[in-house]
């Protein structure tokens, strides 16, 4: 089955697949989440384009984005179900608090349900990138590609949750988006070992907020 | 009750009498820090419905050395049903150049208890200090009969200090702390060590046994104003005397 994906499938196929994937209309309810990033607009650390910038630099190359990037890569080029198990024990193992725990749980979940109906894969409950990455892996839609849409859609989707709670217009959030693409790659480029040996997360101030949100007055979001 | 204990080369171990339960235990550090090429290990086991606790009879430094010739910390810890171990050691000083890489794991059996609790000051600023360069690796795996339940993995290298000063890294604060509780009433703290924490510090519940704070501060004696309460209320008023200063 594998060979006959592999043929079949091609490049063309393949970013047309990741792209329903990872399009907000697939049913995953993305826009629900905001990482954290809405306990720091409400303690006022983040109000504008650039503060979101900063945010989402720090996350990416500091916390959540390279860790998920390594995990995808990890998930895609395991060979068995029991490794990505194994490494989906460790996605959740890694989560910075609660909220995020049900984020990657919830999204991972989500997407999981309407993918392996669709697509026919076996796949249990898995944390979303690890999730993402075997879906990928076993209908042979590259790694790099993989890894590389799924960093724009994550940016895309924060920058979004950023729109709806602070005052950043259209054009500066499309700009964030495209600005950000050089560290998109830089990230891919890091992680797509897949060597969970590597994984280091520090982004606590990003953490802390997430943390903070849990017993937030007045949110929108879910995290 | 001491069961076994070996010891060698410049890490040794006091027990200090105590008129709390179970067994205080204080590492020393002969050497009176980390530096390129040492390679220190730390094995303890809490034995079925013991109490142990280990501290440092001082702060760890991490001193300069070469990228290419590190310090290994290694520390495997266990406990087994009925148990409850503390790990509690004073703060891990990093000075510029270091080049220190530790891995904590521990392994809990059946309802075995953990407070543990990592303070990390990086330079201190108080002497002028800074951390330009170096490296510093820390990775801690907490398991519970074999399954991971918590995993905190810091790379941090080069730059250190302009890392530190990212604003949603640690937004120019030089100490920080991990603290992990699992055990059966971990829930029942969560609301009270909120309402203890300052804006740059906070804690969640990632599992019902399983409470998880990161605290930020300017620098350790800030970080010490917080978490000495904070392992208070945790650990009812029963603090190694190293931590009551």
């Amino acid at each position: 089955m594998a060979m006959d994906a592999l043929t079949a499938m091609t490049t063309e196929d393949a970013i047309l697949t990741l792209t329903q994937w990872l399009s907000p209309a697939y049913p995953v309810g993305a826009f629900a989440y905001s990482h954290g990033l809405e306990a720091l607009v409400g303690d006022g650390r983040v109000k504008t384009a650039d503060d979101l910038r900063a945010w989402l630099e720090d996350v990416l190359r500091c916390g959540t984005g390279l860790c998920d990037a390594r995990l995808l890569a990890a998930a895609w080029k395991a060979a068995s179900a029991e490794a990505v198990a194994s490494i989906d024990e460790t996605a959740r193992a890694l989560a910075a608090s609660r909220e995020r725990v049900i984020e990657t749980d919830q999204l991972g979940a989500a997407f999981g349900k309407v993918t392996n109906d669709i697509w026919q894969h076996e796949a249990n409950a898995l944390c979303y990138p690890v999730a993402l990455g075997r879906a990928a892996s076993l209908q042979n839609i590259p790694l790099d590609l993989t890894l590389r849409l799924f960093l724009q859609a994550t940016v895309s989707n924060l920058v979004s949750a950023g729109q709806r709670l602070a005052p950043i217009g259209q054009t500066e959030a499309q700009r964030l988006v495209r600005d950000l693409m050089p560290l998109c790659h830089e990230i891919a480029e890091s992680a797509k070992d897949g060597d969970l040996s590597n994984l280091s997360s520090f982004a606590f101030m990003a953490d802390i907020a997430s943390m903070r949100h849990e017993t937030q007055y007045s949110r929108i979001f879910r995290t | 009750m001491l069961a076994d204990l070996r010891q060698a080369g410049s890490l040794k171990c006091l027990f200090p009498r105590r008129s709390g339960p179970g067994l205080e235990s204080v590492l020393v550090n002969t050497a009176g820090g980390v530096t390129g090429g040492d390679s220190f290990s730390c094995r303890a086991d809490a034995a079925t419905g013991c109490t142990l606790t280990v501290t440092t009879q001082a702060a760890e430094r991490a001193y300069r050395a070469t990228a290419q010739d590190v310090g290994t910390i290694r520390n495997e810890l266990t406990a087994q049903p009925g148990s409850r171990l503390n790990w509690l050691p004073q703060e891990t000083i990093l000075f510029d150049a270091c080049a220190l890489r530790r891995t904590t794991h521990i392994d809990l059996n059946g309802d075995a208890q953990l407070l543990y609790c990592e303070p990390v000051v990086f330079g201190r600023l108080a002497m002028g200090e800074s951390v330009r360069t170096g490296q510093f690796y820390d990775r801690v795996e907490i398991r519970r009969d074999g399954r991971l339940l918590y995993l905190d993995a810091i790379r941090l290298d080069a730059d250190i200090q302009a890392q530190l000063d990212r604003p949603f890294v640690a937004n120019g604060a030089r100490a920080m702390a991990c603290v992990v509780y699992a055990a059966h009433d971990a829930e029942t703290h969560l609301e009270p060590l909120r309402e203890m924490l300052p804006d740059t510090a906070g804690a969640t519940l990632l599992e019902p046994d399983l409470l998880v704070m990161r605290l930020l501060a300017a620098d350790g004696f800030v970080l010490r104003q917080t978490l000495i309460p904070v392992l208070n209320r945790i650990h009812r008023s029963d603090l190694p005397r190293c931590w009551m200063i």
